[in-house]
């Protein structure tokens, strides 16, 4: 068995069907991107499989676990850990104390948490932060925070939501440098992305969903090149246009 | 119990029903287009029962008359206060907002025992104890005329904010904010003038109390919870559950005393209140305010 | 660490102490809660007025209260406005204890304050399984605040509406009774000092950092693994359990309690909010800095303007509040801990 095996999730609201039998399967270390024109669904999947919503049919199952329908936190103990599109920092809290809150899923010593808070900031260059208040960043650095905190966890599965929205070019670089880091410490990382140029660099597999269906999976020079996605983007561009 | 007594106690429970309708109409209207709560709500009546006690006192002056005074100055106070306060924290943490409020409150109930005094106060009028009898039911003319005046004056705000350029954009505001100034509504105008009617309209029930009524600085603390189980049964920002709520409660009051006697009576509506809370908090017209 | 094992090869003595304790904030505010606890314990060999030993005892004794609040309302961020519901349950605990069953207050008011954790326990799982948050939590708590109050005026076994009063006896320590203020002060300040121990553990532990992570956002503290209904329910029990011990002890200093005086939000302004907010909600020193500020001064105002025209108190504690969060968001400790700042930075190798 996969170390995330996604089966046939199906997610409702009210009479739309907004995610219908999607399902995903990821080994350690891969990279799983999840893209899709705006109300595809992405959002919806991610959710239910970070556990934010009820599925109403099909089961998550990570590390020969079902996790299901657990609460978040539940499901961070596990080792699945997501992080939010629109960032959500302890404002009131410095750098170092928003990574330790992380770093206390593994451990109930203050000291150990700091111990680790303080490697994962070193890991990702970002020490120099520590000591800032939260509500003190650019959104850059809020980003970096969320997944710095996100990794303090000691994750074997990373759920990103759409990290890169809002940044200005130089910064996704930074960001995808950083996930790049992320990705070889082992962690399996499975992202939520609108930006191709983020998608096309990092994923090993890419999953296109449109109106709640899987159109196509593959890997990258596949997965561009398919027919059904192209008109499928640009179906909507065309909407839009 | 006697089917005299029963609507004896109906009209009795109605009286009063339509003072908690008017003051609960005042705390939903701030709460649909402000969201927030004004946990200083009850002291707004209170200060309208003292306004109408000092016009009493000072100039002989029926009480019912000292409501366009009312109106005017606590709609004002109240208005002021939204502008220069309430506006500030309007995006703060809540509690920061209940804590604000929480000052207010405590501010208005000493400003008033400091002028006032804590001892009960009371004005009394030559007709307060005067009853129409009708049908068999005694109604006393205070209460009477109470009742018809807030029944009036639901409808006016009703149809005010229905049906005028200033009442829709009230409402605009109250279902999006940004939507509203988009249109070029000015919101924050539309805030301080929503926190003046709530106020006012609040400040007028505690007029309509005066006549004969035991005034002390705290008495709006009771008003205040009576409302808040008003607008939550009736659902938050609903105008029409704040009214239908207030009969409600005061229909619902006015049995439990018979029965629990006066002192106790409250603990019917606090009953409802943990109840509607723990198992409708949407209240009775459904969808939760968010 | 590399900076500072350089300094512990070259501090003098006295440089370590100072950093031991000024040498950053927490620290900082620890340190000057110490100061002013010693402070207040030494009042009685300067002090002989029982008027000015009252509002110092007073003064320690909502700081401890403050402290109680300040666990769930600003360490854990919930807005539990009717914290004196705990205060007073501790209070009629502890008073029916001794009047009724002779148990010694000593004992009474920790019983108090597992009686008020238990009731903590109770109000915390209702919120939880129904999902009571901000103003409807809020709202709840004031409603069970009345209700209680109507439940106590009634309830003929506690004295109903006329209350409570300390079973008359002679001073005795066993008692908890003395003719003199200086004892009730240091029974006021060792509970404040364990107060003040148990608020500075929580907020350096693990838990005390779940607390804060829930008051800063609550999703993203579930995120990360942290057991958000678990948490919330513990900052209660704590909180409430404190408050419910500073009840008993309250109760065994004024000696009476009444349903009207106790179940009140004007009181529960007074006692338990005005010092944390204008203090500083959330921080270490600010419960007794605000209770300090407050309880002194609202006294002595009370007594420059005659004690006849009543209000006054109400009119301060109101200004308190309003001005507080108006122009102090953050209390007496945020603006302390800028200056703080300000000063520390000078002398920092800059990033």
């Amino acid at each position: 068995m996969a170390l995330l095996e996604v089966q046939n999730i199906t997610k409702r609201f009210g009479g739309l069907t907004a995610v219908s039998n999607f399902s995903l399967s990821m080994e350690k270390g891969e990279i799983v991107a999840l893209i899709g024109p705006n109300g595809a669904g992405k959002t919806t999947a991610f959710n239910v499989i970070a556990g934010y919503y009820k599925a109403d049919d099909g089961k998550v199952i990570f590390n020969d676990r079902n996790v299901t329908n657990k609460r978040p936190d539940q499901i961070c103990a596990q080792g699945l850990v997501r992080t939010f599109q629109v960032v959500r920092p302890f404002r009131g809290l410095t750098v170092l104390e928003n990574v330790m809150i992380g770093a206390y899923a593994r451990t109930n010593n203050r000291h150990a948490a700091k111990d680790k808070a303080r490697e994962v900031l070193d890991f990702l260059g970002m020490n120099k932060l520590s000591d800032q208040y939260a509500n003190g960043l650019p959104i850059a650095g809020r980003k970096r925070l969320e997944i710095a905190r996100a990794l303090a966890t000691d994750p074997k599965v990373m759920l990103l939501d759409e990290t890169m929205a809002g940044l200005r070019p130089l910064e996704t670089d930074e960001v995808i440098g950083m996930v790049r880091k992320v990705s070889e410490k082992g962690v399996a990382i499975f992202l939520v992305e609108h930006v191709m140029k983020v998608v096309m660099s990092l994923a090993d597999r890419i999953i296109v969903l449109h109106h709640g269906e899987t159109i196509a999976q593959g890997i990258p020079a596949d997965v561009v090149q398919n027919q059904q996605v192209i008109d499928a983007y640009l179906g909507e561009a065309n909407a839009t246009g | 119990m006697s089917p005299e007594i029963f609507y004896q106690t109906i009209i009795n429970g109605l009286f009063t029903g339509g003072i908690y309708a008017l003051v609960s109409i005042g705390l939903t209207l701030i709460y649909g287009v402000l969201i927030i709560v004004n946990f200083a709500h009850g002291e707004f009546l209170m200060l309208g029962i003292y306004v109408a006690f000092w016009a009493f006192t000072i100039f002989g002056t029926d009480p019912y008359l000292a409501i366009p005074i009312a109106v005017l100055l606590i709609g004002g106070m109240g208005a002021l206060i939204q502008r220069g306060l309430i506006q500030r924290v309007l995006d703060a943490h809540p509690l920061n907002q209940i804590v604000l409020l929480v000052g207010v409150s405590t501010l208005l109930i000493g400003l008033v025992q400091f002028f006032f005094s804590a001892e009960p106060r009371s004005i009394h009028v030559p007709y307060e104890t005067e009853v129409i009898t009708l049908f068999g039911l005694r109604m006393s003319i205070p209460r009477l005329i109470a009742f018809f005046a807030s029944m009036l004056i639901s409808l006016s705000l009703f149809l005010f904010l229905r049906y005028t350029r200033t009442g829709k954009a009230i409402r605009a505001v109250s279902q999006s904010r940004e939507a509203a100034q988009l249109m070029g509504i000015n919101v924050k105008y539309i805030y301080m003038l929503t926190f003046g009617i709530g106020t006012a309209i609040t400040a007028v029930a505690g007029v309509l109390l005066a006549p004969n009524h035991r005034m002390i600085p705290t008495m709006g603390q009771a008003y205040s919870v009576i409302a808040f189980v008003v607008v939550v049964l009736g659902t938050m920002g609903n105008f029409v559950g704040a009214f239908i709520g207030g009969l409600i409660i005061g229909i619902v009051e006015t049995f439990a005393g018979f029965f629990l006697g006066g002192d106790v009576k409250i603990i019917a509506s606090m009953l409802i209140f943990i109840l509607i809370l723990l198992f409708r908090p949407s209240g009775l017209f459904g969808r939760k305010r968010s | 660490m590399s900076a500072e094992a350089t300094n512990n090869i070259t501090k003098r003595p006295s440089r370590s102490l100072w950093h031991t304790l000024f040498g950053d904030w927490d620290r900082t505010q620890i340190t000057v809660s110490v100061i002013l606890v010693v402070l207040m314990a030494i009042a009685p060999f300067f002090i002989d007025s029982p008027y000015f030993l009252g509002i110092i005892i007073l003064a320690a004794l909502y700081a401890f209260i403050g402290i109680s609040w300040n666990i769930v309302a600003g360490f854990t961020g919930q807005l539990l406005i009717a914290h004196i519901i705990f205060l007073a349950l501790g209070g009629y605990t502890t008073i029916v204890l001794l009047n009724v069953y002779r148990i010694s207050p000593w004992v009474g008011i920790f019983i108090g304050g597992i009686v008020a954790a238990l009731a903590g326990i109770v109000i915390a799982l209702i919120t939880l399984r129904y999902g009571l948050k901000l103003d409807y939590f809020a709202l709840f708590t004031i409603a069970l605040l009345v209700a209680l109050r109507t439940l106590f005026l009634k309830w003929d076994f506690v004295g109903g509406a006329v209350g409570m009063y300390l079973r008359l006896a002679n001073p005795s320590t066993a008692k908890m009774i003395f003719d003199t203020k200086p004892p009730y002060l240091y029974i006021a300040l060792g509970l404040l000092v364990i107060g003040i121990v148990i608020q500075y553990l929580v907020y350096n532990s693990k838990m005390g950092k779940y607390f804060m992570a829930i008051r800063e956002d609550e999703a993203a503290a579930s995120a990360l693994g942290v057991n958000t209904s678990r948490y919330k329910t513990l900052s209660v029990i704590i909180g409430a359990g404190l408050a419910g011990i500073g009840g008993g002890f309250y109760v065994m200093y004024v000696t009476f309690i009444d349903p009207t005086g106790l179940f009140n939000l004007g009181v529960n302004v007074e006692i338990v909010m005005a010092g944390p907010i204008i203090g500083g909600l959330g921080s270490l020193a600010g419960p007794i800095l605000g209770a300090l500020v407050n309880k002194p001064i609202a006294e002595l105002i009370r007594g420059f303007l005659a004690g006849e025209r009543s209000g006054i108190t109400l009119i301060v504690y109101g200004l308190f509040l309003v001005t507080s969060i108006m122009f102090m968001p953050r209390g007496l400790a945020g603006v302390f801990q800028t200056l703080y700042m300000k000063i520390k930075r000078p002398s920092r190798d800059d990033v």
